[in-house]
């Protein structure tokens, strides 16, 4: 596709949005959608049916990039999800046929393109497809610096991988752009959505109270493994969700500040401006805690003074959280 | 863009070696270009020592690598770590 500019993103879904906004014409930067959409959050699962192990959630729920966009942008995507593999294919190609560059979610690890080491299973992956030459699709995939080709098969594979929030196909694509958007009323809604769902949603393991659930909860995670190298490999997970998988870095805490940033000017509030320094200190914080999980799940040095410390350092994030989304609600009313 | 000097490039080294502790690399033998990681690289070194090395960046030049795409791309080589330094530090 001639008029297609791949770009690289910090997080694959605000990333692939990002593309498909900005290819329809709509000049919007990839924090911007990130923030609008209300992509900060923090959830704490201690074990549940779909979790074998403790884990945690720094963004919303795949997929609300997305939809949150369409609702505070007024943009519209249109939306295809299949069954058969087959029907899954002939839509994708009609679409490019139809120089339709064409949001795909996939498991990550069928994506060949990616070296073996960093391919892991994950069915929330997103990428653009914008061509097929042969049997070999044209990618955008945000996670990486230039375009890149997959074959048929093996984008069949990952868009219909099995297990836990599998694919189905799902494809999306840019129908309609609004001739006015309003942007600061955009942001607005968009930051105290971020703000109601950090600081005042009842369920305990949710925001700030969930960052609190987390600190409590990791001193017992011993007890949910069943030996050292299940555990070291839990703990350094820590590390990945946070630093990896394309999170923006920090647990999406860097990637947020930059919106607030960039939203100050908008909205004509110097304070937020401020408050994006004070995330991106939030964000080193994180930063240290993914470095010190790394390093104790890698020695294999998991002894409860270790845990303790590393339960001590989640306390002190949610108390710098509960501080910065209490200024930022302030800040915006 | 300002093309980074050869000094940056060994300083790199000797903050790596550093930064993770390493006692039998000589840095003299650590190539400018062959990735950091995947084992070709005298220096082979993970994903753990990535994010020890991203922290150490920010620490000595003051430059933060918010977004995870980029800090792939910044810690493959010498020689991409040397770039950003050059052109984003403080």
């Amino acid at each position: 596709m001639e008029n297609y500019h791949h770009k690289m993103a910090a997080h694959c879904e605000s990333g692939t949005v990002t593309a498909l906004l900005n290819h329809g014409g709509l000049e919007i930067t990839e924090p911007l959608v990130f923030g609008i959409s209300g992509g900060i959050f923090f959830g704490y699962f201690h074990k549940t049916k779909a979790f074998s192990f403790p884990t945690f959630i720094m963004r919303n729920k795949p997929g609300q990039i997305r939809n949150n966009i369409e609702n505070r942008l007024g943009v519209k995507f249109r939306t295809y999800e299949f069954r058969d593999p087959v029907k899954g294919q002939i839509q994708l190609d009609d679409l490019l046929i139809r120089k339709i560059p064409t949001g795909v979610q996939v498991d990550f690890f069928y994506m060949d393109y990616v070296p073996s080491w960093e391919r892991v299973h994950i069915n929330v992956h997103y990428l653009v497809v914008v061509g097929k030459d042969g049997n070999h699709y044209a990618i955008s995939d945000s996670y990486f610096p230039a375009m890149v080709e997959l074959d048929a098969s093996s984008l069949e594979k990952g868009r219909f991988a099995g297990g836990n929030m599998s694919p189905k196909g799902f494809i999306f694509h840019l129908d309609r752009v609004p001739a006015d958007i309003d942007y600061q009323a955009a942001i607005v809604k968009g930051i105290k959505k971020a703000c109601f769902y950090m600081l005042r949603l009842p369920m305990p393991f949710l925001g700030i109270r969930g960052i609190r659930l987390f600190a409590k909860k990791v001193v017992e995670w011993p007890s949910f493994a069943r030996d050292t190298e299940h555990l070291s490999h839990e703990i350094m997970k820590i590390n990945i969700l946070l630093e990896d998988q394309g999170t923006g870095g920090a647990g999406f805490r860097y990637i947020y500040a930059t919106f607030l940033q960039q939203a100050a000017a908008i909205v004509q509030k110097p304070e937020l401006k401020e408050l994006s320094e004070e995330l991106m200190k939030i964000g080193d914080g994180w930063r240290e805690i993914s470095l010190f999980s790394a390093r104790i799940g890698k020695n294999r040095d998991l002894g409860p003074d270790k845990l303790k410390l590393l339960s001590e350092m989640i306390y002190d994030r949610a108390e710098a959280e509960e501080r910065f989304f209490k200024n930022l609600s302030v800040a915006i009313k | 863009m300002k093309n980074p000097t050869d000094e940056l490039k060994i300083e790199i080294i000797n903050l790596i070696i550093e930064t993770l502790g390493i006692t039998d690399v000589d840095p003299a033998t650590v190539d400018y270009e062959i990735p950091l990681f995947g084992g070709n690289n005298t220096l082979s070194l993970d994903s753990v020592d990535a994010i020890e090395i991203i922290m150490a960046i920010q620490r000595t030049y003051g430059t933060r690598i918010t977004d995870q795409s980029l800090a792939r791309e910044v810690v493959r080589s010498v020689n991409s770590i040397a770039t950003f330094i050059a052109n984003n530090r403080e």
